[in-house]
């Protein structure tokens, strides 16, 4: 048996060895043949490129002449532009060395707490503005556990809340209203008084809605001038007596008109049955202009009804129009057209002044519902037993003194609040509190995208933010192309908002490793790198990718590792997936792994640990799997081997961060040996066009890859993201 | 389209779908041995009224019948599924009416709310937007913007020319078949045969019906008639119809249908009647399909209505065993006897 299983470790390891050897002779040949192959296809292209080169130069120069004003009024501008360079710079070295900004880094949540707060009913809407004011309120809508507490207080309160709210909403639409007015005051909004402010907002909504219908009917009545004018257009090349038309005659009876193209059809079935004809003359838009003719009689009145349940609109036929030329007639349709737009600026003065009129009622109303809010939200969270109600929420620990004292001083009538650290049953109910750092704000939200961190679980967003910044600069080194990054974020910081600093980062992070790669805007050779230049170091970049590789699954796996133990999981901790036994499984592998690359050896104790781990995880999949004995050997099988094909293909998908700096620096070299070819207007085109291409094309690509390594490689091991995030009662303030 | 995916689905659901030969037996459960049946004890607890017991049974039956849609369109490709999706729109339509209703009369706020279905997203309308509205009008016009824009369009125009909330009503559900017919035209060549088969079937019995209604129950003339109905694809198309709308007696029209129509309904005295006889005519379609059909979609549509059609059942038996109503009229609301005339289908198909 001993003899079998040396065999057999010997035999794997003369495959591991020869594997690697052949990988190693592939790469050395690749890039021995690559060289020369290389140097002759540019041998062999030069000269078409450099005949292309011949022809295009002098169109290139005549625009360089042509763009040259544009050029120099650029470059004039780009002075102040290059002069917020200082700025930037500084605003970079005040935000590192602010406190502020290493404030509420924490792998941790913020510990929770469970409060129940028992309040006398009418002292409920003081108790839930106080709430909203604290800001560390998050209310638990489960229904209580007390079966006396069933009455739900507030739900009158709510409907008279949701009205008057749904009619500021739709006044805000006709006139501006503020959308969040700086409270003068926070005070307890009574029933009556909400009452008072949904009666009067129905009062000015049906005010608003009549403008609202007002814009409507002139609207229409300009569209249907707008049909009549194509219509005489049409009636102008007919060689017919259109007076005719407009009156019916003793025996013929006549509609012309609009109709919806899609009741046409429709329409003249119906038409028919009334013994008359339906004609299109004109489609337009959704619109469809008709004629119809037929005898008349009985059947008229029956075609009245059908025409109006089809949205027949008759068009007047023009009076004179014998008489007058079609040009006079269209003067005559413009000048109405004219005249609905003198109405329409005299209804939006009316606007005006009703908007005058009511401003301050409206601002107020706003902030009566403002302040009615917070009862309404909290609404499904109260229960209540006669003059007694419980509302239930989460509270950060830290927080819940002052929670207290506010209360205290808000309060008239006696309450109790009580809290309780939360179940274990109730962990996936507890909301986590999001870092509020602002550096960390934009990967923050990077890591929301993927889910929140449950309660207990450790939160990425500091991890995620460093080997985020470390992998986007490792494969986009660039002093010149960070700098652009950076500095377009910079700019357009006012659009950003809070994520600029992510711009701002992803672009320190390139000129970084910009600046040990020796890079600017891809030469290779005018800057001193400070470490090595990737493109002639393949190989030691691709080592330093599996490093990293080993050691973020490694951190990975850890991390899972803490959040089982967190839930005191100790099974999933030791046997689920990324839990100890994987981890010592891939440590092994990897050390292993390393002792063949140096020594030749894969080592004996490598080899024992990884077939012992394998084993543990087979034993906990066997004896979790209820299946028949073969479906059992089969999946147990395939899942082990699924680990192991599993964490050596994860490890190399972290190539592909060498990978990427390589490719950066050979795309450089392929714009810069372009742009050698040209003339010197064309080279600092071919440069900028070049280097523009870089930024946008590499540069997506390589933040896709980031992103996917941190989601792949990193999360699935260790984040959930089941978790919700904190939500508080707040009271809208307006602008701070 | 995952063809054969759907096909296996299809026909893995339509184990569940009531047989008719069972239909007798149903009525003859009580309440609690229907709702062990049907797994309906948590819905029938003592603690609520009778009215509340009504509506959490049809809302439960509701939404599994839904449920069973969303899970059909999934392998569906967009053409399929938006036509599986409008006819499952019927049950949003419900609750517009509702609304349009309480609209329309005033009516208290929380009456309305405990008359409209909680429906899946799907085909959910934004009802707490709706809620808002101050008037029909307003309403529908909040509801141009989305999925249910044509039919609100169509019913705002209508309701704007008439004010007549019978006009509404009829607009929209006029809206809602011509959009099925309209629909059934983009879906792939290959599912229309059965489709057309199975919606034709539909919208006969609909064309039919609102023709009797229109023309005899309100006395509308045969142009307004014509306007309000929809051709089917099947038998009652535009041209039949414009035939039959100008008749002026139910032995005349049943006179001048096509066959198989014609001998099932032959002898009918009234539009209940009609009804009646007509009852199986869209089940029977959806039967044969489902057995013998090979369009996935076809068979989808087809297990929809038969599922409709047991769900309607169901909550028949469960209405009269809450109402205490005899077991004869408990079997004319299921339907429980075949028509006297059965309609010979295959010579329609």
């Amino acid at each position: 048996m001993s003899v079998n299983k040396q065999q057999l470790l010997s035999a794997i390891q003369q495959q591991l060895l020869s594997l690697w050897a052949l990988l190693r002779g592939f790469w050395a040949k690749l890039m021995a043949k690559a060289k020369p192959q290389l140097r002759a296809i540019a041998a062999k292209a030069e000269p078409q490129i450099r005949a292309i080169a011949a022809k295009v130069e002098p169109q290139i120069s005549a625009i360089a002449a042509k763009v040259e004003p544009q050029t120099r009024a650029i470059t004039a501008k780009a002075g102040p532009a290059l002069r917020q360079v200082g700025p930037l710079a500084g605003q970079v070295w005040r935000e590192l060395r602010s406190p502020d900004s290493w404030r509420e880094i924490r792998l941790r949540p913020l510990l929770m707490k469970h409060v129940r707060l028992l309040v006398i009913t009418d002292d409920l809407p003081q108790a839930s503005l106080t709430l909203a004011e604290t800001e560390s309120f998050h209310p638990d809508t489960r229904p209580p556990e007390e079966q006396l507490l069933s009455g739900i207080p507030g739900r009158d309160y709510r409907e008279i809340y949701q009205q008057a709210h749904g009619r500021l909403e739709k006044i805000a639409k006709v006139v501006t209203v503020d959308a969040e007015p700086d409270l003068d005051e926070v005070r307890v909004i009574e029933r009556d008084e909400l009452r008072a402010i949904n009666e009067q907002l129905t009062e000015r909504w049906a005010e608003a809605s009549r403008f609202e219908e007002g814009f409507r009917r002139i609207d229409e009545q300009d569209r249907f001038i707008r049909e009549q004018q194509a219509s005489l257009e049409n009636f102008s090349n007919l060689d017919i007596d259109l007076g005719a038309l407009r009156n019916k005659t003793r025996f013929l009876d006549f509609y012309v008109g609009v109709v919806p193209r899609e009741n046409v059809s429709r329409l003249q079935g119906a038409v028919t049955l009334a013994d008359h004809l339906l004609f299109t003359y004109l489609e337009r838009g959704q619109s469809a202009h008709v004629v119809i003719v037929g005898p008349r009689g009985e059947q008229e009145s029956q075609l009245a009804s059908v025409l109006s349940s089809a949205s027949f609109q008759p068009l007047p036929i023009p009076v004179g129009l014998e008489d007058a030329s079609p040009e006079q007639k269209q003067d005559e349709l413009s000048a109405k057209r004219q005249q609905l737009q003198a109405e329409r600026k005299a209804l939006s003065a009316e606007v005006d002044a009703w908007e005058q009129a009511h401003r301050a009622f409206l601002r107020s109303a706003r902030q009566v519902l403002q302040m009615a809010a917070p009862f309404v939200t909290l609404d499904p969270s109260i229960r209540s037993a006669g003059h007694l109600a419980v509302v239930c929420g989460w509270v950060p620990a830290r927080a819940l003194s002052e929670l207290e004292t506010r209360l205290r001083a808000s309060l008239a009538l006696p309450f109790e609040l009580t809290s309780r650290d939360p179940t274990p049953a109730e962990r996936p109910l507890v909301p986590t509190v999001a870092s509020t750092n602002r550096l960390l704000a934009p990967f923050a939200t990077l890591v929301k995208q993927y889910g929140i961190p449950q309660y207990g679980e450790v939160d990425p967003t500091p991890l995620f933010a460093v080997t985020f910044l470390l992998m986007f600069g490792s494969m986009f080194g660039d002093i010149g192309q960070g700098a652009v990054i950076a500095g377009a974020a910079w700019a357009f910081r006012a659009k950003l908002g809070s994520f600029y600093r992510f711009g701002v980062m992803a672009g320190l992070s390139s000129m970084f490793f910009g600046a040990l790669y020796g890079s600017l805007f891809g030469y290779e050779d005018v800057l001193p790198a400070l470490w090595k230049s990737p493109i002639h170091h393949p190989i030691l970049m691709l080592q330093i990718a599996l490093g990293y590789g080993v050691l973020f699954i490694a951190i990975a796996c850890g991390l899972a590792i803490y959040n089982r133990l967190a839930v005191k999981d100790l099974a999933a901790a030791l046997f689920a997936h990324h839990g100890a036994v994987n981890l010592l499984f891939y440590l092994a592998l990897v050390w292993g792994a390393v002792s063949l690359a140096t020594s030749g050896n894969f080592g004996s104790l490598p080899l024992i640990l990884i077939i012992l781990s394998l084993l543990m995880l087979a034993g906990y999949a066997w004896s979790h799997l209820k299946a028949p004995m073969g479906e059992k050997i089969l999946v147990v099988f395939i899942e082990t081997l699924e680990t192991v094909i599993g964490y050596i293909s994860n490890t190399l998908s972290f190539l592909r961060v060498a990978a990427f700096s390589l490719n950066h620096a050979a795309l450089s070299l392929a714009v810069l040996t372009l742009a050698g070819m040209m003339g010197p207007a064309g080279h600092v085109i071919t440069v900028i066009l070049g280097n523009v291409f870089v930024l946008v094309l590499e540069g997506g690509i390589v933040m896709i890859q980031v992103m996917r390594l941190q989601y792949y490689e990193g999360f699935s091991r260790y984040f959930s993201g089941d978790g919700h995030e904190f939500s508080p009662l707040k009271l809208r303030r307006g602008p701070a | 389209m995952h063809e054969p995916y759907l096909n296996t689905r299809v026909s893995a659901m339509a184990e569940h779908l009531v047989d008719p030969d069972e239909v007798m037996t149903l009525c003859g459960l009580s309440l609690p041995e229907l709702a062990q049946r049907f797994g309906l004890e948590g819905l029938l607890e003592d603690s609520l009224d009778r009215r509340a017991k009504s509506r959490s049974v049809k809302q439960a039956l509701i939404n599994t019948l839904l449920d069973e849609l969303r899970i059909l369109i999934r392998p569906m490709a967009a053409a399929e599924a938006g036509l599986i999706l409008a006819w499952g729109r019927k049950y949003a339509l419900f609750n517009l009416k509702t609304l349009l209703r309480g609209k329309l009369y005033e009516l208290d706020q929380a009456e309305i709310r405990a008359n409209l279905f909680e429906l899946p997203a799907h085909v959910r309308l934004p009802q707490q937007d709706l809620f808002q509205a101050e008037g029909v009008l307003e309403l529908l016009r909040k509801l141009e913007q989305g999925p249910y824009s044509l039919i609100a369009k169509q019913a705002r125009e209508v309701f704007e020319q008439k004010r007549d909330p019978f006009a509404l009503e009829a607009a929209i559900d006029q809206r809602y078949y011509s959009e099925m017919a309209r629909r059934l035209q983009q879906v792939h060549e290959s599912s229309q045969p059965e489709l057309k088969q199975l919606l034709g079937a539909v919208l006969d019995r609909v064309a039919l019906m609102w023709l009797l209604r229109f023309r005899f129950s309100y006395a509308l003339s045969p142009s307004e008639t014509f306007y309000q109905l929809v051709p089917s694809v099947r038998l009652l198309h535009r041209d039949r119809l414009l035939t039959l709308v100008n008749l002026d007696s139910l032995e005349e029209i049943i006179a001048a249908l096509p066959e198989p129509l014609k001998s099932a309904l032959a002898g009918s005295q009234s539009a209940i009647e009609v009804q009646q006889r007509l009852g199986g005519y869209v089940t029977q379609e959806a039967r044969r399909l489902l057995a013998r059909g090979h369009s996935g979609v076809a068979r989808s549509l087809a297990y929809l209505i038969l599922r409709e059609h047991g769900v309607l059942m169901l909550f028949a038996l469960v209405q009269g065993q809450l109402l205490g109503l005899p077991r004869d009229l408990v079997e004319i609301a299921v339907e429980a006897h075949p028509p006297d005339c059965a309609l010979p289908l295959q010579s329609a198909a």
